[in-house]
């Protein structure tokens, strides 16, 4: 089953088309990655899945149903634009927040409660969130998103303004989550941070799906065609070689892309014969490469 | 329905908990009484104590008549004064005041130079010259410090005119007797066709008029209060997760609710401390506030109230979607205080031609309908299919005001930091 459905939806406002003739659909207890640069249309997408605002045509389905209002009790959202009632308490806060979800008073109350243990911030329970740092708030909002243990949680730039304590702390949530079967939705302009943990992505640019499937397919259809080599002495021997494409020399080692068609282990034998090679690893390439690689056909 | 009570219950309690509601509270009955009561305490004539006047004329009994007049006129005031303060309702001199009045024949430029001279120095209060040329030429000078107190000079008037005429009459050979009959002032007492009295137009008067003004006072302050709230959640940006789970309808109706509430939580408290501050004069003025205060009066008071008030904070809360700050807000608002502003202005029209064509439309229009129809009921009932239409009209405008704010609110969020322009907003409500 699919927890969500999007089929040819179209979304424009005025003359600028926010998202156009999108389709996917994401397979219940997946994670899904949504990933493109900015202003590609990801939040544009995200708010028509949560109602906020109606496509101009096609049809989102969740759940296996037609998409209607009470179906978003069952869904977490976490909006890129972060905000909390700035005067209120913590635990206030949450309960409210928890009640509109479906929740009862008593039930949310403790759920907070218990969140706030897990994410190590139980003794601000009484605090206003104004005198709150960023990084708690940003928990208190991780909390909102799932304290009414959502089956279908949509993150939209999770990892933005984290420090690394904090995006591991959610890293560890998220997978969680998964083991727990909850379908996530991630959608972020930060490719490699979700690259981790997604099983299956779409790239969107401009408003439209340019590439989409299972993560492995999708680095398995664009090979391995990068090494990282590292090697003591010359690297004349990347200079002129028909073997290699391009390559970008960071010092430490070298990242080379090899020419269409080129054997690595030809690549292997001639830099053998010349240097002395520490480390040749066949790369996958990064989703970033991918996306620039695809991007860079559309465009062209 | 369950959200828009959560969401009116959260509004509440966070505004309910503030300093600000508890200083509130406080200090606007205190600036009202301030109001009310420092202007006619300053004012007042009859407060500033005792008064010496000098009656000038050529015949010793005309002086003396206008000088008996002014006397009997001051003694009636001061008797009325100590009744009225059996009744806290009307707003009387605190204070009787003594009145000295000596008679002069002397009418010669010197003497009327040397009293003037007195007035100046502050030895005397007043003069009153009536030599036989004033007379002749029937205006009498007065000669005073306070040229412009014209409550005190009218009466003064009054009682020269009076005495003037009682002269006149005693010429003609009327006894005492018959001369107080002719002089004395008949009452004209105004009735509907029913037959009934309308007990004391002034007092009426001024019941509407402050009724109207606690109308008027709190949909100002509490549709604000409304904006606020609205403004309040995309300053926080806590709005996008708030539409991710109620409809922008009922985040409109619930914060409207909850700031309502506030307001009559706060009226509550005010109306309460009242009735047991003054609970005794209350009942012992009852005889005068039946009649005036009705109880449809109480009941209309308490309808207009809520839909005037829920009717404006639609507008406060569709300028406070609009906008992204309060700075911004503030060039709006006056859009919403202009119809309560021109309501005000033709209310005195109304209360004294009730059934005129603009009292009956305005009272029927929706925007300044909270304040006049409201009026009109308070001097006169109006026929109930207009009391009937203007609550439907309110209420049909209410509720598609919520709908259109509530579309204004979510396209609202598509564009922060920017203030949108009028075909902009048109342009929203065909997006959502």
């Amino acid at each position: 089953m699919y927890t969500i459905e999007l089929n040819s939806v179209r979304k424009s406002y005025d003359q600028f088309v926010a998202v156009d003739n999108l389709s996917f659909n994401i397979e219940q207890g997946a994670v899904f990655g949504l990933l493109g640069p900015n202003g590609a249309g990801k939040t544009s997408t995200i708010r028509m899945m949560i109602g906020i605002t109606a496509p101009d045509s096609g049809a989102i389905r969740m759940f296996g149903q037609p998409f209607h209002r009470p179906q978003l009790q069952r869904v977490g959202y976490l909006p890129e634009e972060r905000g909390l009632y700035k005067k209120m308490k913590v635990l206030e806060q949450l309960v409210f927040l928890g009640e509109l979800h479906g929740m009862s008073a008593d039930n949310a109350r403790q759920k907070a409660a218990e969140w706030c243990q897990k994410l190590e911030i139980a003794e601000k329970l009484q605090n206003k969130v104004e005198e709150l740092s960023k990084g708690m708030q940003q928990k208190i909002q991780f909390i909102a998103a799932l304290l009414h243990d959502p089956d279908f949680v949509i993150m939209d730039e999770p990892f933005f303004g984290l420090d690394p304590v904090n995006a591991s702390l959610l890293k560890d949530v998220m997978l969680e989550l998964k083991k727990q079967g909850k379908t996530i939705l991630f959608s972020t302009h930060r490719m490699d941070q979700v690259e981790k943990l997604c099983d299956s992505i779409c790239l969107i640019n401009k408003g439209a799906a340019v590439l989409q499937g299972g993560l492995k397919q999708i680095k398995a259809r664009y090979g391995k065609s990068n090494i990282q080599i590292q090697y003591d002495g010359n690297g004349a021997f990347l200079e002129g070689n028909p073997l290699v494409g391009s390559y970008n020399n960071y010092g430490n080692y070298v990242e080379v892309r090899l020419a269409p068609g080129a054997d690595s282990q030809q690549l292997l034998k001639m830099a053998t014969e010349r240097s002395r090679i520490n480390r040749f690893e066949l790369m996958e390439p990064s989703l970033e490469e991918i996306f620039i690689e695809v991007v860079g056909k559309t465009d062209a | 329905m369950h959200n828009i009570f959560l969401i009116a219950r959260r509004e509440y309690l966070e505004r309910i908990r503030t300093k600000s509601f508890l200083i509130m509270t406080i200090l606007i009955p205190l600036m009202m009484a301030g109001f009310l009561l420092g202007p006619s305490f300053l004012m007042n004539p009859m407060s500033r104590g005792a008064r010496h006047l000098v009656v000038v004329a050529s015949r010793t009994q005309t002086a003396e008549t206008i000088r008996h007049e002014l006397t009997k006129a001051q003694e009636e005031q001061n008797k009325q004064i100590a009744d009225s303060k059996k009744h806290s309702l009307k707003r009387t001199p605190e204070t009787p005041s003594d009145l000295t009045l000596d008679v002069d024949t002397n009418t010669s430029a010197e003497e009327r130079a040397t009293l003037a001279k007195k007035v100046r120095d502050k030895q005397l209060d007043g003069v009153i010259w009536a030599s036989d040329e004033a007379l002749a030429e029937e205006k009498i000078p007065f000669i005073t410090r306070d040229t412009s107190s014209f409550i005190q000079n009218a009466s003064i008037g009054i009682g020269v005119d009076r005495a003037l005429h009682r002269e006149a009459l005693k010429a003609k050979g009327l006894s005492d007797q018959e001369i107080d009959k002719v002089l004395k002032r008949l009452d004209v007492d105004p009735q509907n066709p029913a037959g009934a009295g309308t007990g004391d137009p002034q007092v009426t008067f001024i019941v509407s008029f402050i009724m109207v003004m606690i109308l008027y006072m709190s949909v100002l302050l509490y549709g604000i209060n409304v904006m606020r709230a609205v403004l309040d959640e995309k300053t926080s940006r806590i709005m996008e997760v708030m539409l991710s789970v109620s409809r922008p309808n009922e985040m409109m109706a619930g914060k409207i609710l909850g700031v309502g509430a506030v307001g009559l939580t706060q009226i509550g408290i005010w109306i309460t401390t009242a009735v047991v501050m003054m609970g005794g004069n209350l009942v012992a003025s009852g005889g005068q506030l039946k009649g005036i205060i009705t109880w449809q009066m109480l009941a209309a008071f308490a309808v207009y109230y809520l839909l005037g008030f829920a009717l404006y904070s639609t507008f406060y809360a569709a300028i406070g979607a609009m906008v992204n700050s309060e700075q911004e807000a503030q060039q709006l608002q006056f859009l919403a205080v202009l119809p309560l502003a021109a309501s005000l202005g033709i209310m005195f029209n109304v209360i004294q031609y009730p059934n005129s064509t603009i009292a009956v439309w305005a009272s029927i229009f929706p925007l300044t309908s909270p304040l006049i129809m409201f009026s009109r009921i308070a001097v006169q009932i109006p026929s109930p299919w207009q009391i009937g239409l203007s609550i439907v009209v309110m209420i049909a405008t209410i509720a598609g005001m919520v709908l259109l704010c509530g579309r204004i609110y979510r396209v609202g969020i598509l564009m922060y930091g920017k203030k949108p322009t009028l075909p902009e907003i048109v342009k929203w409500l065909r997006y959502a």
